[in-house]
């Protein structure tokens, strides 16, 4: 499997799919996750028009473990690492939840390496659930997981399953600087980059989400962003991959060929501007 | 077993092993070797494998068939219930069609 070492000595594991094309998208999974969040259906959507780059967090997926540096500033600078190895000098960069927070910084501290900006239910840190929201976020997300399973299947999770993914909670949050490194991000939100992101910027959110409210500030607070809507909750790249893939591809589209400005995808239900505010 | 394009038209058990043999290596040969791997075998209800393994075993595949075989695009296709319900004899016909 292709991996980057970093600078700290830590492996990132990243896959690419069309490879070539002119332009390219970097996926950035969430916590507790890995990149077969995108793997299987919004990167090969995407990648029938970009080269598409995805890769595990540290800690995450088949990167390699790492204790300490889990700060979007430290998350953000293991991403140039990699955009450095692939000799990538400018990307497209699409983030879901925690994923969209180090989408968002990289875009506040590496501006010059960012075109457009998507960040998929990206969460307000300073709220005090966030992180319990995070683990309850995994947590709902094994359970749906489950759910599907016995749906199709009739069984539940098997016992190999459950223990991996405990595993992987286990060690970020009790043997890693995780929780105290999002605990520091609590003004993220405030911090002066965030308005003066001129990155053309969709944010997506599902509309049962718990972090809606963080998308209508995020669409104040960043001047060239549009917020848009799927039915859904935080998990909308699980419950609706083919709608979040067809957004992210409407609104990466050069802007000579949209009709207007961004055109949500057939099964969206609505776009906004900070000005105005459509088919809701 | 890596880069091996097949020349010739492989038949259904020629494919399943290879496909077992790659299982094996995701998953490692002492959990592999207490399962009964067959041609029904689901990946995620029978073989107990998560999503990133099977994002490991989708790479292998790739690149041992090469570029005659769409495997992601033909992955893309799958909501989450049907890769759930996803199962050896499903890809061994899917590279037949390939072939």
């Amino acid at each position: 499997m292709p991996v980057i070492k970093l600078t700290s000595n830590t492996t990132l594991h990243y896959q690419e799919m069309n490879r070539g094309a002119a332009e390219t998208i970097v996926l950035i999974h969430g916590m507790m996750s890995n990149l077969s969040v995108f793997y299987f259906n919004i990167a090969p959507m995407l990648a029938q028009r970009y080269h598409v780059v995805l890769y595990d967090l540290k800690g995450h997926g088949l990167s390699s473990k790492c204790t300490w540096g889990y700060h979007l500033q430290g998350m953000a600078a293991d991403l140039i690492q990699l955009l450095d190895a692939l000799h990538l000098r400018q990307v497209h960069v699409a983030g879901y939840s925690y994923g969209a927070l180090i989408a968002l910084q990289t875009a506040v501290s590496y501006p010059e390496r960012i075109q457009q900006l998507v960040a998929i239910e990206a969460p307000d840190p300073f709220e005090q659930q966030t992180l319990a929201r995070i683990d309850a976020y995994s947590k709902s997300a094994l359970l749906e997981q489950i759910a599907a399973a016995g749906k199709a299947q009739g069984k539940p999770m098997s016992k190999r399953q459950l223990e991996r993914n405990y595993n992987l909670y286990h060690f970020l949050l009790k043997q890693t600087t995780l929780q105290q490194d999002m605990l520091a991000e609590k003004d993220f939100m405030q911090q002066p980059g965030i308005d003066r992101l001129l990155h053309n910027t969709l944010l997506l959110y599902g509309t049962d989400s718990p972090c809606a409210s963080t998308g209508k500030q995020l669409l104040r607070k960043i001047p060239n962003a549009q917020l848009a809507w799927l039915a859904g909750d935080h998990h909308i790249p699980v419950q609706q991959p083919f709608q979040v893939g067809s957004s992210i591809n409407s609104f990466l589209q050069p802007r000579e060929n949209r009709i207007h400005h961004f055109q949500p995808s057939a099964t969206s239900i609505g776009v906004e501007t900070p000005g105005w505010n459509l088919a809701m | 077993m890596d880069h091996l394009t097949p020349a010739t038209r492989l038949s259904s058990d020629e494919i399943f092993v290879v496909l077992k043999q790659f299982i094996t290596e995701v998953i490692g040969a002492e959990f592999a070797d207490g399962l009964d791997i067959s041609k029904d075998s689901t990946f995620t209800r029978d073989l107990e494998m998560d999503s990133i393994e099977l994002v490991a075993f989708s790479e292998k595949v790739k690149q041992h068939f090469g570029t005659g075989i769409d495997f992601t695009g033909w992955l893309s296709n799958m909501d989450i219930d049907q890769l759930i319900a996803l199962n050896l004899n499903n890809i061994i016909q899917y590279i037949q069609q390939c072939q």
